[in-house]
């Protein structure tokens, strides 16, 4: 224990930092919607396809959140996703029978991702930005180079994960919502949960206290990786067939960092949960529908995204005692 | 009398590169006994510990717990076997609620689900067994180091362990909740639970033993009942020599004038601070964990300013805002925290000792020119003695009491004039200890001045030539050399000339 | 404790090049190239690799500036993509201009650089998220100046920096300018952190920042400079690379996480207070003729990224296993 002042600090009582953020991404897209005449974005059908926007980052981002509270990091979730859309194309050759062989292939290659990574960082002690963005490159280069035999489409019925839906709610939006609830579950209110949070916070106290350390690490890559691989299926019944491109045009390893950050969960782990990550992502949602219908270009667009990720997350850090690298 | 030992450490023994931590250590707790554990930093107490609790392997040596021989080689079996540590470094989870952190590795769940209700209600029960007053659903991070103190023996106490250690649990406590963990002591003694009982505070180690174990550099020196070990006996045996030589000589003349001085010094921590090192001057502070005593010192180094009062270096009014422009004044910092706050570990001990000098320099000055050439600081570094196969290795590699002298060696070659210390000897053994008090006195008669903040107080006593006390924020006296320990302690804990009456915050 | 004898009796070190680990794998990489294809050991193939070599070096002595003071920078190769197409829009075909444009270039470099140290260091962002966000909005920036594609082409003055070939020169017959280039910014790299201060602050600050401010270092100042000095880098690596290949709207692309990978495989650590210019130089070196070697056996050039991936692992993983050992 060093010497440092105790001291108390009167919590005010606070809105949590998911609500808030959420609040202000609505905030914003209805303003946006109003001030531009784009009503039928405030329909139903608009905030609909708003949330739909969500899908593919959100499912990665709430693995990264289970890697990044357990206080490592994954950033091999970019390539795990395009290997998993363009497998699951090769596989499949349209053919509907092959679905569920395929969805089997690609979370059995997620899970051997997840091990890995958990492995090199939970047991071969190497930094998880290294041993991620290792095993993503190599996952990367394979995939580039071996592209020109694994080329297919993925079944019509398969699309229906992304096009078809329930009573008028897209079937990605039901998966979307039934993963995050079962992971907010799980963070919340099972040991696993439990095991994370204490890992993250303090791993020598968690090791002290009987935890072993190595499995939770190892546990939460998988959760990762897992997530990745839903992503990256819900993207190939989109796309219809993955490229080996797709993750990485996405930006998916680093833009699923910045909003599990933006959402409150800290890097160095044991503090954060799903509901900010997803507000997150809900941020990025609104400001890419925004700035649609504002007409903003692209580019302009991406200049704006970066500011954005930067000022969303000194508005948390900037209160960080001590130094930060 | 033939009870079988709750627990029976025989013959430990562990050695650590250049270290022989443990040399056939014996130790043996019966079923409700407190048995405690004395001995310097370093005498391998810590280590003892360590391996009861699983977290180290023994070279050599047996554990037996009420009779059966166990290996531990994870903390969890320790805590299956019954054995609960409530380590001297806290191990709780800031950001969580008390009730997850007391139930943390520990928690109810039915196949993997929590039962939150219930551990908030068992929670509950153990926060009023130790006394703590605090809702099971309040965050850590918001209570103050006592009551997460409290929270860590709740933790042990869910075990519902048979052998209980606790190692300096009263450190940061003050009176009131040093005496309501005491009365925590016996009543778990009472129900049969073994505690091992480490502390530095002598009147509470023979209050509260039933047997007392003194170590020194890593042997056992004896093992006595309390009623056989007078505090004379216990200090001998843990320090191996009397302590009149231990400290230096005091100057033979007196101070000279006033070298730094705060006036009506005040920030969040503390107010009304008037306070003065003279030339040739070493200046205790003293006072409890939060008395605000650290805060004297981070103010005096920039590194939590006064936000109101003056301080002055030799009568110039000083901006004191940064450690920056404290260094850049002279006045040198040694941390209480020499790993976290004083050393880059991974850089070498030349490095390090250059720190200052370097930080102040003009970023285009020549490094290993001048001032900063490899020959002048390791003459430097031979001054203060310090003790390295090649002062190119790295500092992490030397022991505490090394890595403190090339400290004050940083402070030497920036030619700083007052050196603010805090814990100075904290983790460094007992030869060291007694070079490092010379290496101060010898820096004050040189016309310096020197400001020790220290918990330690037989080592206040014993190497200031005035000891300023704080309390709550404030200073409650000053007592000259000479002094009693209890002289200290009333002013500390405020119960100078009233005793027993509570002081309203 | 060790009382081993008193440190003065030892020699002072020469320079200390020695050993590195990444002039180790350099030289076995490079001869595994000179067996496949022996006129790689001619002095002009030699250059020749130096050459298209150049910016990946130079980068990774900018990246590890940072690297030592335990951050990271994401935002290089957009800044080198930002200095290809800014360059070719604002010379827009007059050469009389190219001077100052590369001042311009620089100017926008040094901004980047200064804005990604400024908020780290007081928003207390950490670097991986601050140097993102400068990624995307600078990668954004250069797209939407240029219109998303590549526009106007470079003028031959410009060109030539990454180009021209001198020929004739003594004892190394041809000379590119760009190993001018590179041999001159590594010199520089290596006087800021040799020749200066700065090098030993910026290996405390990244060791332990609480003990350096302490002890009196300016450590925001310490850690901006570092972004500079990064930023600095890509700008120069995005004029040579200009220069090779002319104007392409993904020049830079992917090439932060090379740098990152150079200094890493060349014995620097992630997070700070270890590692030398020699870490990034011949980790750089070791990436490039890894490259090269892969080319050469006709491997397809997308299992790069493999191989570059697996060796990372694989030098890391060989730190921590050599220091386990130790341990």
């Amino acid at each position: 224990m060093t010497t440092d002042i105790t001291r108390i600090t009167p919590r005010a009582p606070r809105l949590p930092v998911s609500v808030l953020l959420a609040g202000l991404s609505l905030g914003f897209y209805i303003i946006i919607a109003l001030s531009t005449g784009e009503t039928a974005q405030l329909s139903p059908s608009g905030i609909l396809g708003l949330f739909q926007r969500m899908v593919a980052l959100g499912l990665v981002a709430i693995g990264q959140t289970f890697v990044i509270l357990v206080g490592s990091i994954d950033l091999s979730v970019a390539a795990l996703i395009s290997a998993v859309a363009v497998l699951a194309s090769h596989v499949m050759q349209g053919d509907p029978t092959m679905m569920l062989p395929a969805i089997v292939l690609c979370l059995g290659l997620c899970l051997m991702v997840g091990l890995i990574n958990g492995a090199l960082v939970a047991y071969g002690g190497i930094n998880p930005l290294i041993a991620t963005l290792g095993t993503g490159l190599v996952i990367q280069g394979v995939l580039a180079a071996s592209f020109g035999m694994l080329q297919g489409a993925v079944a019509r019925e398969f699309q229906v994960l992304a096009y078809g839906g329930l009573l008028g709610v897209p079937y990605s939006l039901v998966l979307l919502a039934a993963l995050s609830l079962a992971a907010a579950f799980v963070l919340d209110r099972t040991l696993f949960g439990a095991r994370i949070y204490a890992v993250g916070g303090n791993p020598d106290g968690a090791r002290l206290a009987g935890i072993r350390t190595e499995q939770v690490i190892l546990s939460a890559h998988v959760v990762a990786s897992l997530f990745a691989g839903a992503s990256g299926l819900y993207l190939a019944a989109r796309l219809q067939s993955g490229t080996p491109w797709i993750g990485r045009d996405g930006i998916y390893d680093l833009e699923s960092i910045a909003v599990t950050v933006i959402g409150g969960t800290i890097l160095a782990g044991g503090k954060g949960g799903v509901a900010g990550t997803l507000a997150g992502v809900l941020l990025f949602a609104s400001l890419d529908a925004g700035f649609n219908m504002l007409g903003i270009d692209a580019f302009l667009k991406q200049v704006l995204r970066g500011a954005i990720v930067i000022a969303a997350v000194a508005v948390h850090a900037v209160r960080t005692k001590g130094h930060v690298a | 009398m033939t009870v079988e030992p709750a627990l029976a450490m025989t013959g430990i023994r562990k050695a650590f590169p250049g270290v022989r931590a443990l040399d056939a250590v014996d130790f043996e707790c019966l079923p409700g006994e407190v048995h405690a554990i004395c001995g310097e930093n370093g005498a391998g107490k810590s280590t003892l510990m360590k391996i009861l609790g699983g977290s180290y392997r023994p070279d050599a040596g047996e554990i037996r717990l009420a009779g059966r021989a166990v290996h531990f080689t994870h903390p969890r079996q320790a805590a299956e076997a019954g054995i609960a540590i409530i380590h001297q470094e806290l191990s709780l989870l800031p950001h969580r609620t008390v009730a997850e952190n007391i139930f943390m590795g520990r928690e109810i769940a039915k196949r993997g689900m929590l039962d939150k209700a219930a551990m908030r209600d068992r929670a509950a029960g153990l926060l009023a067994r130790v006394g703590a007053d605090v809702d099971p659903q309040t965050l850590v991070s918001s209570l103050s180091i006592a009551v997460q103190q409290l929270v860590e023996i709740a933790k042990a106490l869910l075990l519902d362990a048979r052998i209980l250690v606790m190692d300096e649990p009263t450190a940061a406590l003050d009176e009131r909740d040093s005496r309501t963990l005491l009365n925590l002591v016996r009543i778990l003694r009472g129900e049969g639970v073994s505690i091992v009982y480490i502390s530095h505070r002598m009147p509470e180690v023979t209050a509260i033993a039933d047997r007392i174990t003194v170590l020194k550099d890593g042997r056992r020196i004896w093992t006595r009942r309390t009623g056989e070990a007078p505090v004379g006996e216990i200090v001998r045996a843990m320090v191996g020599r009397d302590l009149k030589d231990f400290y230096p000589a005091p100057p033979s003349s007196a101070p000279g004038p006033v070298l730094l001085a705060v006036e009506e010094g005040a920030n969040a921590y503390m107010r009304d601070i008037a306070f003065e090192v003279r030339t040739g001057e070493i200046v205790g502070v003293a006072g409890l964990e939060d008395s605000g005593k650290a805060a004297l010192a981070q103010a005096l180094v920039g590194d939590a300013p006064l936000t109101s009062g003056t301080v002055f270096l030799r009568g110039q009014p000083l901006a004191l805002r940064t450690p920056r422009q404290a260094t850049a004044a002279g006045i040198g910092y040694l941390p209480g925290d020499r790993k976290g706050e004083g050393l880059a570990l991974r850089q070498s001990v030349r490095d390090n000792a250059l720190l200052a000098l370097r930080a102040i320099a003009g970023l285009f000055t020549r490094p290993e020119h001048g001032r900063l050439a490899p020959d002048a600081i390791d003459e430097k570094l031979r001054a203060m003695d310090v003790r390295a196969a090649d002062f190119g290795q790295e500092i992490g590699t030397l022991s505490g009491g090394n890595q403190q002298k090339a400290i004050i060696a940083r402070w030497l070659a920036q030619e700083s004039d007052v050196l603010v210390f805090v814990e100075p000897t904290r983790g460094i053994d007992i030869a060291a200890k007694a070079a490092i008090y010379e290496t101060m006195r010898r820096f004050a008669d040189l016309g310096r001045g020197i400001v020790v903040v220290s918990s330690d107080m037989p080592e206040l006593i014993g190497i200031a030539d005035r000891i300023v006390v704080m309390h709550r924020g404030r200073m409650a006296g000053t007592v000259p050399r000479g002094a009693q320990e209890e002289d200290v302690m009333h002013l500390a804990l405020g119960t100078s000339g009233a005793p027993e009456k509570e002081e309203s915050p | 404790m060790t009382t081993a004898p008193q440190a003065s009796a030892l020699p002072r070190r020469p320079a200390r090049i020695a050993l590195n680990a990444g002039l180790v794998i350099f030289v076995v990489l490079y001869a595994a190239i000179a067996f496949i294809q022996p006129n790689y050991l001619e002095p002009g193939l030699f250059m020749n690799f130096l050459r298209r070599a150049a910016p990946l070096v130079i980068l990774a002595c900018g990246q590890l500036y940072v690297i030592l003071t335990g951050g990271f920078d994401l935002s290089m190769g957009a800044v080198a993509t930002l200095v290809v197409l800014a360059a070719s829009i604002l010379i827009n075909g007059d050469p009389e201009t190219t001077w100052a444009v590369i001042g311009a270039l620089y100017v926008m470099g040094i901004a980047v650089g200064l804005v990604n140290g400024l908020v780290v260091a007081f928003l207390k962002v950490p670097s991986i998220i601050a140097t993102l966000g400068a990624m995307l909005s600078v990668n954004g920036l250069a797209l939407a100046w240029s219109g998303g594609a590549a526009r106007g082409d470079l003028p031959e003055n410009f060109r030539n920096l990454g180009r021209l070939v001198l020929r004739d020169v003594p004892f190394v017959g041809t000379l590119p300018l760009a190993v001018i280039v590179l041999l001159g910014f590594v010199a520089i790299a290596w006087w800021g952190l040799n020749g200066t201060v700065y090098g030993k602050r910026a290996l405390v600050v990244g060791d332990n920042p609480r003990a350096a401010e302490l002890a009196g270092t300016p450590v925001a100042a310490t850690r901006i400079l570092a972004f500079v000095v990064s930023a600095v880098s890509a700008v120069t690596a995005g004029i040579l690379l200009g220069g090779f290949s002319g104007v392409s709207v993904n020049a830079g692309e992917g090439l932060e996480l090379q740098a990152i990978a150079a200094c890493v495989i060349g014995g620097a650590q992630l997070l700070g207070g270890r590692g030398s210019v020699w870490s990034a130089v011949f980790g750089a070196l070791s990436l490039f003729a890894l490259f090269t070697l892969l080319n050469l056996l006709g491997l397809p050039q997308a299992l790069r990224d493999s191989i570059q991936g697996a060796i990372l692992i694989a030098a890391v993983g060989a730190t921590v296993w050599r220091g386990r050992r130790r341990a």
